[in-house]
């Protein structure tokens, strides 16, 4: 698609040269760079195989120069014709704004002609694009063959749409200028119908990157601030909104203000009053019931006392205190 | 205004100065963090959208182009692979070295760096500063702006030339 860089003050363009295998779309390419001046042609660049059949694309550039104040390039890309490379071709077709389909005028190829001339639609059509929508026009190379098909005849076979053919011979150099000025003339008459001025309305949505089939006014998800109350999975009967989990939580806090009846389950018990502990065993006494553990020992110590004084009492009355009694 | 034009206009890549400057901004930061030389943003169609740093020795349309064909080919092939979408590629080279990073959903940022830093080093950067530009993509995304249309005469002037560039 036309990409308009009102920083750079730039118009670009992508044309895409279109066809059957060795219809002559890269011959197109090379004999434009070889006619263009060289203030306007950019470098020719082929992705081929080692047979120079184009296995990805051939790019190049041409600047037409500062046009109302913007400078205006466009951009040819070839597509590898033959069959088997239709992954490819599909991709370099992303983002065309005008499509030369090179016929070969040989009748042996109309078939190719007619197969590639549906893949194209097929691929524009996966795109989301309609071949009746996009500028197109039909280079018809190959006229100088010794048996080339006619134009009526070939206009009969492929272009029921009526768009506008040139007849070339692209190893010649004939034509090719032609087809060339002829599409970039659609292209910036659509672009000029769809972005003057008049014609646009006065709002639209800066794209340069926004996903293509709806901006989503939704800022997309960012880390985690999440200010919507996301209710974890305790219940959390708290009926205030104010969502306490901005940081990772460790575990329910026993909160602040005790909150109506029965808070969270705790697995702590909330600190009961200052002494728990009742259970502790506490190894030594068995009778200390008594509070006060200090005055209880007392007690027991006073006891062993009394039973020690009793036992040498009785021991005494009856061993020496016994004869002293008898004696007396 | 048709159904399908407001389609074509949402698709339209058009890029304001205002936004482009906040971009170049993020850019420049991140060449001067990562000690990179140069830092290009191109959208996924193969026309690029800005640069920053040492670029005035490549041809920059053909980086462009390629940066595109060649992303586009790995999608595939990450698809092959059951994979949405690679979204860093990285190439060594003997001295320089361009790692391509997806930035947001329609561009690609190409960082061209040499031995004056790591690779390590344009890594963490280039993540920080991919997650920047497609926060920043998305506020711009969303914006509704004031049209900076193309004057009147574009199309007049634009076939004239044509003429002057292909022959009459």
């Amino acid at each position: 698609m036309v990409q308009i860089n009102f920083a750079r003050r730039e118009v670009n363009c992508k044309i895409v040269f279109y066809g059957p295998g060795l219809s002559g779309k890269t011959t197109n390419l090379e004999l434009i760079h070889k006619k263009l001046p060289d203030q306007s042609r950019g470098t020719l660049t082929s992705i081929a195989t080692e047979q120079d059949r184009t296995l990805f694309f051939d790019f190049m550039p041409i600047d037409i120069g500062s046009v109302a104040g913007m400078r205006t390039k466009l951009f040819l890309y070839t597509v590898p014709g033959q069959v088997y490379y239709n992954s490819t071709r599909k991709l370099v077709l992303q983002g065309a704004d005008g499509i030369c389909f090179v016929a070969d005028s040989d009748p042996n190829r109309m078939q190719d002609n007619l197969d590639s001339f549906r893949n194209l639609e097929e691929n524009l059509k996966e795109y989301g694009t309609d071949i009746r929508r996009i500028p197109l026009v039909l280079q018809y190379n190959k006229r100088d063959l010794p048996g080339a098909m006619s134009i009526a005849e070939m206009n009969q076979k492929m272009n029921p749409q009526g768009v506008p053919t040139v007849e070339a011979v692209a190893v010649k150099g004939e034509g090719v200028m032609q087809t060339l000025k002829a599409l970039a003339k659609l292209v910036i008459d659509r672009l000029n119908e769809e972005y003057a001025p008049g014609k646009t309305g006065s709002q639209l949505v800066a794209s340069p990157v926004a996903p293509r089939p709806t901006p989503a006014p939704v800022p997309a998800p960012v880390p985690i601030p999440a200010p919507k109350p996301p209710a974890p999975m305790p219940p959390q009967p708290v009926p205030t909104p104010k969502p306490i989990f901005n940081v990772p939580p460790p575990m329910p806090q026993p909160v602040p203000k005790p909150p109506p009846p029965m808070p969270v389950p705790s697995p702590r018990p909330q600190p009961p009053p200052p002494m728990p502990r009742p259970m502790p065993p506490r190894p030594a006494p068995k009778d200390d019931e008594g509070e006060g553990g200090g005055g209880g020992k007392w007690v027991a110590i006073i006891l062993v006392i009394l039973a020690l004084a009793g036992g040498a009492a009785l021991y005494f009355l009856a061993g020496p205190g016994k004869e002293l009694l008898n004696k007396k | 205004m048709g159904k399908q034009d407001e389609g074509l206009r949402s698709s339209r890549l058009v890029f304001y100065k205002e936004d482009i400057e906040r971009i170049e901004k993020v850019l420049g930061q991140f060449l001067k963090s990562a000690n990179a030389k140069c830092g290009l943003l191109v959208d996924k169609d193969g026309h690029l959208v800005t640069k920053q740093g040492e670029s005035s020795s490549y041809d920059m349309d053909t980086i462009s182009a390629l940066v595109a064909g060649s992303f586009a080919a790995t999608k595939q092939m990450a698809k092959l692979l059951g994979e949405d979408e690679f979204s860093v590629m990285f190439h060594q080279g003997k001295k320089d070295n361009i790692q391509l990073s997806l930035v947001g959903d329609r561009t690609i940022l190409a960082i061209i760096f040499d031995e004056r830093t790591t690779l390590g080093m344009v890594r963490l950067y280039a993540g920080q500063v991919s997650s920047k530009l497609s926060t920043l993509f998305d506020e711009i995304a969303t914006r509704k702006v004031e049209a900076e249309a193309i004057s009147k005469e574009f199309g007049q002037a634009a076939k004239s030339k044509l003429d002057d560039v292909f022959g009459s």
